[in-house]
């Protein structure tokens, strides 16, 4: 099985394996193995042997292959920055700990912070491609702008179509009618 | 894609999203938007009934809660986590936890502690066996639950209830698996008698008159705060890290305990300690790097006495390993060096003293005090920070103008490590 690196898809004179991997209307990104295999999906192509010439993603456009790659490289260098910290015995990095677990709180937070659509799209891709602290923050986010309205309210903002019947919609009103008085 | 809606979401996807959604409006909304999101619904992890989710149905609350609740939990199949901080029907709980006990882990319930005969009805929390925490506010128990032995339960809070002690035995005992235990603004008297194998984390607050001892037997302890025991035994000290013994009315005059190797944080509290118990703690804490002392007065018995006098060289040799060191009024006072500086072996040092906090009260025995201030800058060689807090000062008359001075010059003369507040 080959892996990655040997085929030149992009193996530094420093011994760190890049992957390449084309969004839906061809675009190449070059990424660190290690933030692509955020992805439970790559990680599987990447496995099989199916890195050579990169990675096709045809499920998801350039834009939103930008960002997913973003918050995976990001993630996955805070990981291996931990992980020093862990196996350091300087009491320095052992205290910087939970400012970078601040550090990336926010980033997420700040990642997260985007219009309707790119959501959606982000957490698609973050379905389709199994990343799962992406999926995470982007249904969180989703669950957020639940909180604190009405069924019609959470209809218009998600554009979704009500399908009860009248005898369904009577039925609901009446048994949650102490929550919207 | 986003432009369809969340229509276009597999169903997968919707359920990781409502999975998110645990306020009890939140859900009872989301079961009304459309068919998919209603069969969602009841795949649910967690619930939560805020304090005021019924107030808007005025009179009719309690029952609505009751219903409401009854109907949510009865449909969410694999409920995990219940929270209820709305008044409800507590002869109810059974019902709800039986159907429920497959799943629950997570129990959280405010409960009203007007009527005492409603802990019958928590007697059903043995119900839910696969219980991993179990957090109560504001309960009365007058005897101990007949709960079954507890196994999973891992997490055990119970917050502003009225105790018998007993009764406190009895539930600590039926969660032989604990490993947090908070008892706080507990209303207790008499003795808590509690050994727990796997404890990692307690604090006991226990206020009210009378007397009250604890013996608490927990091997792997890693952190314990009390408050509120006059009367202390402590057996399996060997991984505790952070200790912190308080008695914020009336006096702690007995604690044992054996050598606590790994102590890293103590804190001694109080009013009143009587000089045995404080000698005690101390002798048990020769690893201490951070050690907190503010107790107002000693004595064994009613009367508040000052300290006798510590020796400054003694304390410092027998706790080598302070790095922050905070003492206040009487026991700062306290304080002092016996002669002993006079014949003092110049290896004589504080090595790792870096923080030091100071709270003088009264101008009394001002040389002495400040002999104590300036051997601690001078035998510390790491020392960074002296904070000195004199705002209290009683006394206004010439002394305490002297006194004052005095220190503002000892503060000048080493200045950039040593500060008044």
């Amino acid at each position: 099985m080959a892996s990655a690196g040997e085929s030149g898809d992009g193996a530094d004179g420093k011994g760190v394996t890049t992957i390449t991997i084309i969004s839906s209307d061809n675009e190449a990104f070059e990424v660190l193995e290690a933030a692509a295999s955020m992805s439970l999906t790559i990680r599987h192509l990447i496995e099989d042997g199916c890195a050579d010439g990169g990675i096709p993603l045809p499920n998801v456009t350039a834009g939103i292959l930008a960002k997913v790659l973003e918050y995976c490289s990001k993630h996955v260098a805070a990981v291996a920055a931990s992980s020093e910290a862990g196996s350091s015995s300087n009491a320095a990095d052992a205290a910087a700990a939970p400012e970078k677990e601040e550090d990336l709180a926010s980033f997420d937070k700040a990642f997260i912070d985007v219009e309707q659509d790119t959501l959606y799209d982000l957490l698609m891709a973050a379905n389709y491609l199994e990343v799962k602290g992406l999926l995470d923050l982007a249904c969180q986010k989703v669950a957020d702008m639940i909180k604190g309205k009405t069924p019609d309210a959470i209809r218009q903002t998600f554009k979704i179509k009500n399908d009860f019947s009248p005898e369904q919609e009577e039925k609901i009103r009446e048994e949650n009618q102490w929550a919207f008085e | 894609m986003g432009r369809d809606g969340m229509d276009a979401f597999p169903e997968g996807v919707v359920q990781h999203i409502l999975s998110q959604v645990s306020n009890a409006r939140d859900v009872a909304a989301c079961a009304g938007v459309s068919r998919c999101w209603r069969d969602c619904v009841p795949f649910l992890p967690s619930l939560y009934f805020p304090r005021g989710a019924f107030d808007a149905a005025g009179g009719g609350a309690g029952a609505a809660a009751d219903d409401a609740i009854g109907r949510m939990v009865g449909a969410a199949a694999r409920l995990e986590e219940l929270v209820v901080y709305c008044p409800f029907s507590t002869a109810l709980l059974p019902k709800w936890l039986a159907a429920r006990s497959p799943t629950l882990r997570v129990l959280e319930l405010r409960v009203d502690s007007a009527d005492a005969d409603k802990w019958d009805h928590l007697d059903c929390i043995g119900l839910a066996a696969g219980l991993e925490e179990l957090r109560l506010w504001g309960l009365t128990m007058t005897r101990a639950p007949a709960w079954r032995r507890m196994e999973r339960l891992r997490v055990l809070e119970i917050v502003g209830a009225v105790l018998q002690d007993t009764a406190v035995n009895g539930a600590v005992a039926a969660c032989p698996n604990l490993t947090d235990l908070a008892l706080l603004g507990c209303e207790c008297s008499g003795e808590a008698v509690i050994s727990l194998a796997l404890l990692d984390r307690c604090r006991l607050d226990f206020v009210g008159s009378g007397n009250r001892s604890l013996r608490l037997a927990a091997p792997r302890v890693e952190s314990l705060e009390v408050q509120g025991f006059s009367w202390i035994s402590l057996r399996g000290g060997d991984r505790l890290k952070q200790l912190t013994i308080s008695k914020n009315t009336g006096s702690l005059y007995h604690v044992e305990m054996g050598k606590l190797p790994e102590l890293e944080q103590l804190s001694l509290r109080g009013v009143q300690w009587s000089w045995g118990a404080i000698r005690s703690v101390l002798q048990c804490s020769s690893e201490v790097k951070h050690l907190v002392m503010k107790v107002e007065f000693c004595g064994d018995f009613d009367t508040l006495q000052p300290f006798p006098e510590v020796d400054l060289v003694e304390f410092f040799n027998s706790h080598p390993k302070l790095r922050k060191f905070e003492i206040h009024g009487a026991m700062f006072a306290a304080l002092c060096q016996k002669n002993s500086l006079k014949n003092l072996d110049s290896r004589f040092v504080m090595p790792c003293l870096e923080e030091v906090l100071v709270t003088v009260r009264s101008p009394l025995n001002a040389e002495q005090k400040l002999n104590t201030l300036e051997s601690l800058v001078r035998y510390s060689v790491m020392l960074r920070r002296m904070v000195i807090r004199i705002s209290q000062m009683k006394n206004c008359h010439e002394a305490s103008d002297d006194f004052f001075e005095d220190i503002c010059k000892f503060m000048y003369m080493n200045s950039g490590r040593v500060c008044i507040e």
